[in-house]
């Protein structure tokens, strides 16, 4: 049996001090990814979707629990483990792209590799075998202010893949996308994960973005309420994730 | 309800306000204590050795009123950026924008008028201790000077509260101009203009040849004289501010272009940020130079004028020390100082003579200083070395050649200090040995040397001159006011020198300080919108040392070129003393090393504040 790339057991997370408004966002949670495994997380508004990928993402540190990535146990490791850690072992899409506007697109798809000390002349070639498999090979000179809002997103995709994480996490990827561009990026990750094995973990609130993935966890008020995985089509995934979140709504009125 | 919101949001963006606060006052401090001195007219005129040097402050009050009305215009419409995407939100619930207007407008106000009273209080502080620093350092009584100066404190006050309204105005009039949704949309971060590749050329070509003029009329100012002055400032100036719209920005992209260099760790980061800075600060940089050069040139040649006289006191004297009758207790001390030569001449004193034995002089001839006649090298030091073939010789001898020759006179006058002064109106004779030993008195002693370092004697040298009036006292019956000696000259010289320099540090000190806020405040006040690159490099995983490690590395070269520019205008600029001033570089690293200090510590705090903003806080 091969080992989970991320391991999360019994997470809790309770931001505030432990007085009277301590609040608690991540209740108990846990659950694995396998290597080549595309996983969503779903559920309402301030169910602490973004707050789990943090988590795990390592910008934030759980209260109490066990995160383990790649095999190493991330809520052991110190400050500057964890920026190592994340600069070689993690990749990031966030909702703003964070692509940084005073660099090009090449520049920005180059910095993990320089950060961990790649050789110029290796940089080239992997910069420009990822903009090619994303489609942006044109777009390398630019600078984000000069390029649309789905190069940006495939551009910050590049970037989070380029120096081989173990995983991708992504936080809303399509939510600041018009449906088009955020279809194109869906299938771009999904064509990652099927045809070069790439672990995603995807948070959404989006069920149509949500359908690409092969196993959904939906979570509510900090814990795990639900764990569907696609065994049909997409266009049946979708419905059913949608019957899903009916459950969630019907739940919250009762 | 409004007022709660603002005081609110204001205590969430502390950091700017501090930021700002920080920048009007050491703008309001530093303009109050340069007027301390602008002002004091009957300090400056009591104490300069230049007549011009009231007019020196008023063009120096100009020049710090110009960057001060800029600096202030620049700093209140930051409270604008910080505003009114706020303000806008405010509207777009339902507030007036008449009522959003006057809140811009008092709030202007009202920290204008809180820095003007932290600033008063600061400058009255930093003219005090910059004054106290700089009198103790050049033992400089200083008597006149006070730090706290009403009518200085008028004219800064009326100075800043006009600016204040004004501002104010300002910034109303441009909340009242715009909609709600161009508050709504606060500007974007302009992104980095790129120049056009030939403009960049011709920029760059320009600006070698300003430049390139204005320094050959320096090295030349001989021949230029005021037009010089004139003409130098100009291309100067202009070849300053083109040298940070091309030279600067074309250097750096050179940097980046080197693909090595720029995949290497968090370079193309750094650069790019340098870059867009760069291109954000031209005119700013420009004006740092120009600040930078005009006080460290004002320290310089100050300190200059100082070193001078120790120059100065040595073309009239060869050597640096003359004892009469010295003391046991004198000559012990004599073997340990380091004398690059050192004479003892006998002589004797009667009712009406003074007799130096002729063969001590012809033995050990003194160094005197030799008038050549030539400006370029005033006086030589040579040995004496006149013949003495008579028996006798005098300063008041019937004959002409029993008349003591003019470099022996010079000998006996400056460096043995044989003069009235000492001996009354004794005649000064030069005898044989025979006529020596035939006078009815005590054979006595002076010993004459010549030092290797001669300031670093100086109290020695002054007890010296004590003990030389005592020995008067025996001769004449009274304390003579002065013996004469180059110690004398030298602290006399000195004391008329000390106001100038007093007020070119001051000046110098005073303009340092405004030119590294300025660039401080600007570098601090666009901090905020850099805050959310920094965050996303954390998020990927850059360490924090890296981080910090970039900032100061871009700060770094931000100070650097500005400083580095200023510091070669100064090192030109002051061969035009040379006209002036006999060795012009004298002890420059003075103020250099002032300048440094100053400089290292704004950058260092620069780096702090900045780091406060934009880095995340350490867990
Ligand atoms: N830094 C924080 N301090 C206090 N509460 C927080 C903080 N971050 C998130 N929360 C709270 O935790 C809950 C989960 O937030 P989040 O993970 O952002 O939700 P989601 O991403 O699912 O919308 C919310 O109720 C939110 O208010
Ligand atoms: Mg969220």
């Amino acid at each position: 049996m091969t080992k989970p790339v991320v391991h999360v057991d019994h997470v809790e997370k309770i931001f505030g001090r432990k007085s009277e408004n301590s609040f608690k966002a991540l209740d108990g949670v846990s659950f694995d990814i396998y290597p080549g495994e595309f996983v969503g997380i779903m559920g309402p508004s301030g169910a602490g979707k973004t707050t789990l990928l943090n988590v795990v993402s390592t910008l934030d540190q759980a209260t109490s629990g066990k995160i383990e990535i790649a095999g190493r146990d991330i809520t052991m490791m110190k400050q500057n483990e964890l920026a190592d850690f994340r600069s070689a072992e993690l990749g990031f899409i966030f909702q703003d792209f964070n692509l940084l506007e005073n660099l090009t697109i090449y520049e920005n798809i180059a910095l993990p590799l320089s950060l961990q000390g790649v050789a110029s002349k290796n940089i080239r070639p992997l910069v420009h075998q990822v903009a090619d498999k994303l489609g942006i090979k044109s777009i390398l000179g630019k600078y984000p202010v000069a390029v649309s809002g789905g190069q940006k997103q495939r551009a910050a995709a590049a970037r989070a893949l380029v120096h081989e994480p173990a995983i991708i996490l992504a936080d809303e990827p399509t939510g600041a996308l018009d449906s088009k561009n955020a279809r194109s990026l869906m299938e771009t990750m999904e064509h990652l994960n099927r045809h070069h094995s790439v672990s995603i973990m995807l948070v959404t609130h989006d069920p149509l973005s949500a359908s690409y993935c092969e196993r959904i966890l939906f979570i509510q008020d900090g814990t795990i309420y639900k764990e569907i995985r696609r065994t049909e089509d997409q266009a049946a995934f979708h419905q059913q994730i949608l019957n899903v979140l009916a459950e969630f709504s019907s739940l919250d009125q009762a | 309800m409004l007022w709660k919101l603002l005081t609110s949001s204001m205590r969430k963006m502390w950091k700017d306000y501090i930021v700002l606060l920080f920048g009007l006052t050491v703008s309001i401090a530093i303009f109050y204590m340069f007027q301390t001195l602008a002002q004091n007219k009957s300090f400056l005129e009591a104490n300069a050795l230049i007549t011009s040097i009231v007019f020196v402050f008023h063009v120096g009050t100009f020049i710090l009123a110009m960057v001060t009305i800029f600096y202030i215009f620049y700093a209140t419409s930051f409270i604008l950026t910080l505003r009114q995407k706020e303000l806008g939100m405010y509207m777009t619930l339902g507030a007036k924008k008449g009522k959003v207007t006057q809140m811009m407008f008092f709030e202007t106000l009202l920290i204008g008028f809180i820095s003007l009273i932290i600033g008063i209080l600061a400058g009255i502080g930093l003219s005090q201790l910059t004054a106290r620093m700089l009198m103790n350092q050049l033992n400089f009584s200083g008597e006149g000077f006070e730090a706290f100066y009403s009518s200085s404190l008028i004219t800064t006050v009326i100075f800043y509260a006009i600016l204040f309204m004004l501002t104010a105005f300002v910034n109303a009039l441009k909340i009242a101009s715009k909609s709600v949704l161009d508050l709504v949309r606060a500007p974007q971060q302009a992104d980095p203009v790129m120049r056009k590749g030939w403009k960049i050329f011709a920029g760059t070509v320009i600006s070698i040849i300003l430049i390139g003029v204005g320094y050959y009329v320096m090295i030349n100012m001989g021949t230029f004289l005021h037009f010089g002055v004139i003409a130098a400032a100009i291309t100067i100036t202009f070849g300053t501010y083109f040298f940070f719209m091309s030279l600067l920005p074309f250097i750096i992209r050179r940097l980046k272009s080197i693909r090595t260099l720029n995949d290497k760790g968090l370079n193309s980061f750094t650069f790019a940020q340098l870059q867009f800075r760069i291109s954000q600060l031209t005119k700013v940089l420009g004006t740092v130079t120009m600040l930078v050069a005009l006080g460290l040139g004002a320290m310089a040649a100050s300190l200059s004028f100082y070193h001078n006289i120790e120059i100065q006191t040595s073309l009239m004297y060869a050597n640096d020390v003359a004892v009469y009758q010295p003391t046991e207790e004198q000559l012990q001390e004599f073997k340990n100082w380091d004398f690059q030569e050192k004479n003892d001449y006998t002589y004797k004193v009667s009712d009406e003579g003074v007799y130096f034995l002729k063969d001590d002089l012809l033995n050990n001839p003194p160094f005197i200083q030799q008038f050549t006649g030539n400006m370029e090298e005033l006086t030589r030091t040579v040995r004496v070395s006149d013949p003495l073939p008579l028996d006798e010789y005098s300063d008041t001898a019937e004959t002409e050649e029993r008349m003591i020759s003019d470099d022996w006179a010079t000998a006996l006058r400056s460096e043995l200090l044989a003069t009235s002064r000492i001996f009354g109106d004794r005649t000064i004779y030069i005898v044989d040995e025979t006529k020596f030993s035939a006078i009815d008195a005590e054979i006595e002693t002076v010993t004459v040397g010549r030092l290797e370092n001669f300031t670093e004697k100086s109290v020695a040298l002054e007890k010296i001159d004590e003990h030389n009036q005592e020995v008067s006292l025996a001769y004449t019956g009274s304390i003579p006011d002065m013996t004469g000696s180059k110690y004398e000259n030298y602290t006399s010289l000195k004391a008329i020198a000390n106001g100038t320099i007093f007020m070119g540090l001051f000046l110098g000190i005073a303009f340092l300080m405004m030119m590294a806020s300025v660039l401080m405040f600007k570098l601090l006040s666009s901090a905020t919108a850099d805050t959310s690159r920094y965050n996303m490099l954390r998020k990927i995983g850059v360490r924090r040392s890296k981080l910090s490690a970039s900032i100061y590395k871009e700060l770094f070269l931000i100070f650097l070129f500005p400083g580095l520019l200023g510091f070669v205008h100064v090192i030109v600029g002051m061969e035009m003393f040379s006209i002036i001033l006999i060795e012009p570089y004298t002890k420059i690293w003075i103020p250099i090393l002032l300048f440094l200090v100053i400089y290292l510590t704004y950058y260092l705090l620069t780096v702090q504040m900045y780091k406060r903003i934009v880095l995340p806080k350490k867990s």
